[in-house]
């Protein structure tokens, strides 16, 4: 078979299609089409119809080509040829075209993603046929195989193309509904889109034309205002006179209540919905977003209710210039774009200090951008509400905490889409508030610490019912506790008198406190006041007092008083590995352990503690107290024994004192306690011995059996 | 002569190659007209369309607060009723509820796994009827304010995995918290104060450290770092003059060294060095900013009463609430917030009513103040821990003492303001509390939403580090359009 020119060109073009089809497909994501182009693209779905009809022709006849009638006829053979040919190449352009309107805005998403890879699939298998066909081994099945692939990817392609074109279930959409789709909140009519579905759903199977139970209809609003037989429905803006509300709330097991047992019954939202509805006027055409945010058939509703479409606010001003709004910004004034390609502008203006009535003004030449002010805090008088009114496209105002009035709040009425104004913490004017009504696009007021008085408030939310106004909290006057006294002493271990440093972070709170163990109150115990001296072991239990408050808990704080300190200290026998702190000196270094036993300062052993103290001058000793912990989830005991032996070196020591305290009983508290030895000789001593005894076998009780108890001492206090 | 053939034909096929190769680079480089920076190296797609500094589109929420409950609290004791393990109190969790998932090393060993339904009683609040435990009544009293989802799930089953993905969407360390993410992405808006600030607190139940990895820039420029306020005489460290120097000596020796970093600025022209002078300006602004947020003495009595007398006692989640609200309210961009102490693995009807008693009174009050000041529109609160809790006992079992262990499969946090639907509860768990049968949302929807609100496209917030482009949701996270007004 001898090619034509054209037909060579023609094949070229072919294969250099094919690669700018695959470029395209790998590097698409980068490709931006000049507007020149975008023609070009978008004659796609006009073009297409040609390749289909041809390659559909080619395939018809590939299939029969190896007929043995046909296969020595030239013309069928050559005929076949050229239709491919031509096929393949207006299915590559054809193909590309479409490439091209894909990269158009609009077109995403899995339906064109689809359509765009059958497509290309065709056009490659085309010319795959097209390049093998006449090759040795291409045989009758390969033929017809291939054929039909190519058939059925165009059907595909071109079933998405519909898709694409025409939109989804185009052929299919009279004859069949899919499920019915969430309506959005800011589209929403309560009764239609919230109160009607719940008759759909519920009730319309029994009260709809075909089938009147009740000689009831629910299917419209005439209907529904008729009733059925037993009367009226529901009479408007009175739930409780309404038989539709009555019927059902009745009893599950009653005949008459509604819907019938064994039918599907409504929800508690859904019964509350009705109920709003109707003490809401049953109102067949109220928006739902005409409904104040807080309102309860709203947030109810919501839930029944897409969200609002993603409408981003439209600007019909023009961006100013961003030199300006550089020359504008600088610390304590800060103007920041909205979002990209946003002409709006919010300022924000901070420091007190450094704030002036000109910060204002100098905005000027932004004014109309401006959309959203932000004043807290800074001393804004009402003279500068005219400056402010002239920001005419402000949509949020906060004036929180300023020194505006609002006397002269009329002024502000020039703000036309002004939404949200926050006026928290000033001191309002009673009557100038009220021009409140002239700000027609307002939304939310925040009025929380002004000083208006309830009723004021009460009347404005009466005048303008599409205003939330927001009261913020208000104390109740019921009391509440305090919380406790703070103590302020780092040293609880004192050698010298020390003051006691007692706080509380509430003005005007009383501590009361007692040194005898008993809890305080707030009438005999003593009245807390700086220059308490303490001097001795003393317990203090402390409470906060207030009018208007309740006390609060009891603080306890522990003194310990240890005159002497030794000059030396080692252990004899040694403490636990573990539990050994700092070493012996960890026993007088005047720091408490606290409650856990394992935070270094505890010294903690399961045999016999022997410490051995010296002092450089001999010391006048009558008490030695050791400072022990009880936790007995934990195995730790008050030690069974204690002895202190005491002389003027230490082959001089003799017995001074034992100390056996009561037998462990079962669940004795966690304690910590100092145990204090009285020496029976008093005298001057120079060298100490303490022995501290855990006891040997765990009490029957214990958990764990046959094994010591655990001693634990974090200081030693000697007097 | 056969030879010759054989060239003719390898010729003919040499030839045809070759032209055939001419014209499909011929139909590459006219793709590649189509293309404008193909071949400069500069990337094409999301980087171009990232401006830092300035939302992609306007935003609902300008602010964060994020009052991180740490050690993950009990979700079957808070927001999420469920009678039915009280009734099936001490019987087994079947294996079908449990399905695969895997246990900690805490309770793999555990040879039963006997359910337990709350100690607490739980109510429902508001309009919404929202189900609130008994712990938390002032959180209820604010139900109709707030978006409770019940539905959250997580990778992690460990704290700190689990919490480091919560805070940089990664369960290593080294990526950006949020709060960088979105000072990057936002900037501050208050130029004397940080973008991004964290306060620590701690309850008395059993804890879990927080370190400042979570608070970490991690690639991004330091700026972004998030600033500690403590509790004690210095809030911010390193912040105060030495002793000896005055403001007019500070002022002059930042004067002097602005023109020496300016002198080299003009030499090397490294933009770090511009970062570093705006920096310590910033620093000398914030010495007498800061001073007068910490200062809640002025505070008037309701607003103590409303937060709770703790609100006075610095360190204490009330106190950090009021000072989240003062540091949002002057602009910061982000407030980080974390309690310690929720990590009931025993003990949980004691330890957890202590943490509760933290931080009830002033999470409700925070968002009631915030509204009232009409600020809650634009701010956002988040409440929530790194996972939720088994509906199964951790060791022995007795009606008023269990305990409970970490559960990444569902538990539940709320939000509130910013744009976010208030009064809803969102998504929902079986009958077990075990597993999510409505609206699951995973950590990253949860990053991708908080970004949307701030009027960011989480996808297109990137940062190139070592090679990629990083974004807080990885490659995953779709918002969560449900919880949206």
């Amino acid at each position: 078979m001898i090619k034509t020119r054209y037909q060579g060109f023609a094949e070229n073009l072919l294969f250099a299609l094919n690669i700018f089809i695959i470029f395209f497909l790998l590097f698409g994501d980068g490709i931006v089409i000049p507007q020149w182009l975008q023609p070009a693209g978008r004659m796609h779905p006009l073009i297409i119809h040609f390749p289909i009809v041809v390659l559909i022709m080619a395939m018809v006849l590939e299939f029969f080509r190896f007929k043995e009638r046909f296969s020595t006829e030239k013309l069928y053979q050559e005929f076949t040829t050229y239709l491919w040919l031509t096929g393949a190449l207006f299915a590559a352009i054809t193909a590309i075209m479409g490439l091209f309107l894909s990269k158009e805005q609009g077109y995403d998403g899995d339906t064109v993603q689809w359509h765009k890879w059958f497509g290309v699939t065709v056009v490659f298998i085309s010319t795959l046929i097209y390049w093998c066909r006449s090759k040795g081994w291409y045989s009758q099945k390969i033929a017809r195989s291939g054929a039909v692939a190519a058939v059925l990817c165009l059907v595909v392609a071109g079933h998405y193309g519909a898709d694409i074109t025409h939109g989804e279930n185009f052929i299919l959409a009279p004859v069949w509904h899919p499920e019915k789709k969430l309506v959005p909140i800011d589209k929403a009519l309560v009764f239609r889109d919230v109160v009607e579905p719940i008759f759909e759903n519920k009730c319309n199977s029994c009260h709809n034309p075909n089938k009147t139970k009740g000689g009831l209809r629910l299917t419209d609003e005439k209907a529904l205002l008729k009733g059925g037989k037993d009367g009226k429905l529901f009479v408007a803006g009175q739930p409780q006179l309404s038989l539709l509300l009555q019927r059902i709330h009745m009893p599950d097991g009653e005949k008459k209540h509604m819907p019938p047992s064994g039918k599907p019954q409504l929800t508690a939202d859904e019964m509350n919905l009705l109920y709003l509805w109707i003490k809401e006027n049953a109102d067949f055409k109220k928006r739902v977003i005409d409904l104040p945010a807080s309102d309860s058939l709203r947030v109810i509703a919501a839930n029944y209710l897409k969200p609002a479409e993603e409408t981003e606010e439209q600007y019909d001003f023009a961006a100013a210039d961003d030199k300006l709004i550089k020359k504008l910004n600088n610390n304590y004034r800060v103007i920041y774009p909205l979002a990209q390609n946003s002409p709006a502008l919010g300022v924000n203006i901070y420091n007190k200090k450094t704030y002036q009535p000109k910060m204002l003004e100098e905005l000027s030449s932004i004014k109309k951008q401006v959309v959203s002010l932000d004043l807290n805090k800074m001393p804004v008088k009402d003279a500068e509400l005219k400056t402010i009114a002239g920001f005419e496209n402000l949509r949020i105002l906060n004036l929180n905490f300023t020194d505006v009035t609002g006397a002269n709040l009329k002024v502000l009425s020039s703000l036309k889409y002004l939404r949200t104004l926050s006026l928290a913490g000033t001191k309002l004017d009673p009557q100038g508030i009220k021009a409140i009504s002239d700000l027609k696009s307002l939304t939310k007021v925040a009025l929380w610490d002004t000083g208006l008085p309830e009723n004021e408030i009460a009347g404005l939310q009466k005048s303008n019912p599409k205003i939330d106004f927001i009261k913020g909290f208000k104390d109740d006057g019921k009391p509440i506790k305090l919380n406790d006294p703070q103590v302020k002493n780092t040293a609880f271990v004192i050698t010298k008198p020390v003051p006691l440093e007692l706080v509380h972070p509430i003005k005007g709170v009383e501590i009361r406190y007692t040194t005898d163990g008993t809890d305080p109150d707030s009438v005999k115990s003593m009245l807390y006041k700086p220059g308490v001296i303490i001097s001795q072991n003393t317990n203090i239990k402390a409470k906060a007092y207030k009018p208007g408050w309740y006390g609060s808990d009891v603080l306890q704080v522990n003194f310990y008083k240890s005159t002497y300190t030794p000059d030396s200290i080692s252990f004899i026998v040694g403490p636990n590995e573990k539990y050994s702190g700092d070493g012996a000196k960890t026993l007088i270094d005047k720091d408490l352990g606290g409650n856990n036993f394992g935070n270094g300062k505890w010294i903690g052993s399961q045999k016999d503690l022997v410490v051995y103290l010296q002092f450089k001058q001999p010391v006048d000793l009558h008490t030695v107290t050791l400072n022990c912990m009880r936790n007995m989830g934990s195995q730790i005991f008050l030690p069974v024994g204690i002895e202190v032996w005491g002389g003027k070196d230490a082959a001089h020591l003799k017995l001074l004192s034992t100390v056996k305290p009561p037998a462990p009983q079962k669940n004795d508290p966690f304690l910590v306690k100092g145990m204090e030895c009285k020496l029976a000789v008093s005298g001057k001593l120079s060298s100490l011995k303490i022995i501290a005894k855990p006891i040997q076998n765990l009490p029957v009780w214990d958990p764990v059996k046959k094994q010591p108890g655990w001693v634990f001492v974090d200081e030693i206090f000697l007097n | 002569m056969e030879k010759d053939f054989l060239e003719h034909r390898l010729n003919v096929n040499r030839r045809r190659f070759l032209s055939r190769l001419s014209l499909g680079l011929g139909s590459m480089a006219l793709g590649s007209l189509l293309i404008p920076d193909l071949f400069s190296g500069i990337g094409s797609d999301s980087e171009a369309d990232f401006v830092p500094g300035i939302p992609n589109f306007a935003p609902k929420a300008k602010r964060v607060i994020y009052l991180f409950q740490d050690g993950a609290p009990s979700q079957l004791e808070s927001f999420d009723y469920k009678p039915k393990l009280r009734e099936m109190m001490g019987q087994e969790l079947p294996p079908s509820v449990r399905g695969n998932q895997i246990l900690t090393g805490m309770t793999a060993q555990q040879k039963s796994f006997p359910l337990i339904g709350s100690f607490y009683d739980f109510k429902q609040y508001g309009e919404s009827k929202a189900w609130v435990s008994d712990l938390f009544p002032h959180i209820g009293k604010i139900a109709d304010d707030i978006c409770i989802i019940r539905s959250m799930f997580t990778e992690a089953i460990n704290h700190d995995p689990a919490l480091t993905f919560f805070q940089t969407g990664a369960q290593q360390g080294n990526r950006p918290s949020m709060g960088s993410w979105v000072s990057y992405g936002l900037g501050s808006e208050n130029k004397n104060l940080p973008a991004f600030t964290v306060l620590l607190s701690k309850g008395k139940g059993n804890g879990q450290g927080v370190y400042s990895k979570l608070w970490s820039n991690g690639f991004l420029d330091s700026i972004h770092q998030g600033v500690q306020f403590s509790s004690g005489e210095n809030p911010v460290l390193y912040l105060n003059d030495q002793d000896g120097i005055d403001r007019r000596d500070r002022r002059k020796m930042l004067d002097k060294l602005a023109e020496l970093n300016d002198v080299s600025y003009k030499e090397f022209g490294d933009p770090e060095i511009s970062t570093k002078i705006q920096q310590y300006e910033m620093a000398y602004r914030m010495q007498s900013a800061v001073p007068e947020i910490m200062d809640v003495s002025k505070e008037p009595d309701d607003i103590v009463k409303m937060y709770g007398p703790d609100c006075l006692v610095p360190g204490t989640y009330a106190a950090n609430c009021l000072l989240a609200r003062k540091l949002s309210e002057n602009g910061v961009r982000f407030v980080q917030l974390y309690h310690q102490g929720w990590d009931q693995h025993s003990n949980l009807p004691q330890e957890m009513a202590g943490q509760a008693k933290d931080v009830d009174q002033a999470s409700a009050a925070l968002v009631t103040d915030l509204k009232q000041r009409g600020l809650l529109d634009e701010t956002l609160v988040i409440w929530g821990g790194e996972f939720g809790r088994t509906n199964y006992s951790q060791g022995k079992l007795e009606k008023a003492n269990y305990g409970r262990d970490h559960h990444p499969r569902c538990f539940s946090i709320w939000m509130a303001g910013g744009g976010i639907k208030p009064g809803l509860v969102y998504g929902e768990s079986d009958e077990f509390g075990y597993n999510i049968i409505k609206d699951p949302v995973h950590v990253h929807d949860f990053h991708a939403t908080i970004l949307n609100q701030l009027g960011i496209d989480h996808k297109k917030l990137t940062f190139k580090s070592q090679g990629r482009r990083y974004r807080l949701t990885d490659v995953a996270g779709n918002v969560v359009k449900g919880i949206l007004v």
